[in-house]
């Protein structure tokens, strides 16, 4: 029995959410996926959704590069709240932003994706695993 | 704190010297006028007692000349008398010259001229012209032998003649005391110059060692702080500073120097900000830029790969333009980020075996079979920074590599050992490099080849270049087209 698995996407660039879109359809994944263009939206998102008792979310695709709050300061505020503490964390990443991916990971991110996304990336594939296999639960 | 300017303390001290020995010689020239005048008075008052030692035996003369007359009446004796009383004539004239009439030789000398005229006048004449009367007649030879008697037996002639001695004693000691004097006071005056030009020199002397000290120290030692301040300034420390407060022409120095080192600093400052500035710009741009590049690529293939049916071929060709025009953008993004962080990392040395180094680059270049790669057996071992070299030689090679225009070729590697640095050459038997390019193909994006042609970031030469420049190295090339081409590049003998 497949479930769909909840995705809450925080991307300001419309052809990089598009991009994810499309990877997610080529890998089969039945997902819903709500985005926020950048951290304050993404937050406001959140909070709706607590008080609306919508189902649990099952991972948030985080971009570092926003205009506004960017990734990591969403980081900090997110894993300040003990509502969103554990909530899976992926980030979105170009392959030269080294540097910004070794701070999120003091963040406690689950892993990464790597732009432009390719299914069989190898940075990638651990994210792309565990979204099969939350469909799959 | 000396506060006088530095030229006018030392024309001051030369000056001092010149004044100290110039009162020696004066004091010199004083004393030998004086040994002069001495010798004047010793020489006069030697011709005087020559004069009165002769008179006194010329009276000796007179008086046995007029003694032996009055005896045996023979005019022989009266010669001797005569020439004798006229050289004493003579003598006193001379005398009178010589001796000053108010002292008391001068008095002692008009007795003696007194006396003599007496004797002469009052004694021999008197009795001279009796006896020559005596043989005419008695009463004359009585009258003669009367005056005889009276004058000489009776001891007026022999109270003359003491009274004469005495004078002349006196005049002679006078002369002898006079002759001492002068010999004594010559010696004091001699005593005291040598003194006074023995402590005048010492005291120039010891002066001009004071001097000679005092100008070392006070201008060897600053000089040596500001060249020691310089040295810093040329070894990179631009923050020293020299403190000075006085007001001469060294002051004025170390005031134009501290000057000098905060324009310096600061310029370098400015200097090392807008550099940063640049390589930061650089990253931010060519990273901002791959965003949008990435959207149009993504679109591209997405209709390429969803809709290549119903887009017409020409379209579809366009869209294959466009992907290769993407490419290259980011080919060249890659270049500038690659070329903006060069120079970031920091300056760690360690030993490099170069020969081992150029070994493993083996594996990093271009495929191409046809290319064998030799390197002179051995290379040197270096204590200096390994990722710079390693990129510099990637370059070379993956450059003699990639523009080979010939299915087989030789690369070879060698070196040069000079006095301070090494020279390496990469050597290849490719198409070459026309003279007119040599210098632009260091330029950034300067490539030769046909942009569509070639996969090329274009930037390899420039890293190169970048990175020895700020090493004040340096790199060459001797080619020419067709002829195949040289890169020769310096690296500093251990680090």
């Amino acid at each position: 029995m497949k479930r769909i698995v909840h995705i809450l996407l925080v991307e300001d660039d419309n052809l990089d959410a598009m991009d994810l879109k499309r990877s997610l359809d080529k890998l089969g994944l039945l997902y819903k996926l709500e985005i926020a263009k950048n951290g304050e939206e993404a937050i406001r998102t959140l909070d709706s959704r607590d008080i609306e008792g919508n189902s649990a979310l099952d991972l948030i695709i985080l971009d570092l590069n926003m205009p506004k709050m960017n990734g990591l300061e969403f980081l900090q505020i997110l894993r300040g709240n003990e509502r969103w503490r554990d909530t899976k964390v992926f980030v979105l990443t170009t392959s030269s932003e080294n540097e910004d991916r070794r701070a999120a990971a003091e963040f406690g991110i689950s892993g990464y994706i790597v732009k432009p996304l390719k299914l069989n990336n190898a940075g990638s594939i651990d994210a792309f695993n565990l979204m099969i296999d939350l469909m799959n639960m | 704190m000396w506060l006088m300017k530095i030229s006018y303390t030392i024309l001051l001290g030369f000056l001092v010297i010149l004044l100290l020995f110039a009162t020696t010689t004066y004091i010199n020239y004083q004393q030998s006028e004086q040994i002069d005048a001495s010798n004047e008075v010793l020489i006069r008052s030697g011709v005087v007692l020559k004069h009165s030692n002769r008179f006194q035996r010329n009276i000796l003369n007179m008086v046995s000349g007029l003694r032996g007359y009055l005896l045996t009446n023979e005019s022989f004796f009266l010669q001797s008398y005569d020439s004798a009383m006229l050289e004493n004539d003579q003598i006193l004239q001379e005398l009178a010259d010589l001796v000053e009439d108010s002292t008391s030789q001068g008095h002692l000398l008009s007795d003696i001229h007194t006396l003599n005229e007496s004797w002469i006048e009052g004694l021999a004449k008197p009795l001279i012209l009796a006896r020559q009367q005596a043989n005419k007649s008695d009463s004359s030879m009585k009258a003669f032998n009367h005056l005889y008697h009276i004058k000489l037996v009776a001891g007026e002639e022999r109270n003359l003649n003491r009274t004469l001695q005495n004078r002349f004693k006196a005049f002679s000691n006078n002369e002898y005391a006079t002759r001492d004097r002068q010999r004594d006071l010559l010696n004091a005056t001699i005593a005291r110059t040598g003194v006074i030009s023995f402590y005048l020199t010492l005291f120039s002397i010891i002066i001009g060692i004071c001097i000679a000290i005092f100008l070392a120290h006070h201008i060897a030692s600053r000089i040596s702080r500001m060249v020691r301040m310089a040295d810093s300034i040329s070894g990179g420390n631009y923050e020293v500073s020299m403190t000075d407060h006085g007001q001469d022409e060294l002051s004025a120095l170390a005031r134009a120097l501290n000057h000098m080192a905060k324009v310096l600093s600061e310029n370098i400052s400015l200097l090392k900000r807008k550099n940063a500035e640049l390589d930061q710009f650089a990253h931010i741009v060519s990273h901002d830029l791959k965003a949008p590049l990435r959207g149009i690529d993504n679109v591209v293939n997405w209709i390429q790969e969803d809709h290549a049916r119903d887009v017409p071929e020409k379209v579809m060709e366009y869209l294959a333009l466009i992907k290769g025009r993407i490419i290259r953008a980011e080919n060249q993004l890659n270049g500038i980020l690659s070329y903006s962080r060069v120079g970031r990392g920091l300056a760690t040395k360690e030993t490099v075996d170069v020969h081992a180094l150029l070994n493993e680059l083996r594996e990093d270049m271009p495929v191409r079979p046809g290319i064998t790669l030799e390197i002179q057996p051995g290379l040197p071992r270096l204590f200096t920074e390994k990722l710079p070299l390693q990129q510099i030689f990637t370059n070379l090679l993956v450059n003699a590599y990639k523009y080979h225009d010939k299915p087989e070729g030789t690369v070879r590697v060698y070196f040069k050992e000079l006095p301070t640095v090494y020279e390496f050459y990469i050597e290849d038997n490719g198409p070459g490099i026309p003279q007119a390019y040599h210098q632009k193909i260091f330029v950034i994006f300067q490539t030769l080849q046909d942009r569509d042609a070639f996969e090329s970031t274009g930037v390899g030469l420039a890293i190169v270049r970048k990175i020895l420049d700020d090493r004040k190295l340096t790199i060459r090339v001797v080619s020419d087209a067709g002829k195949g081409a040289i890169f020769v590049f310096t690296w500093p003998k251990n680090g």
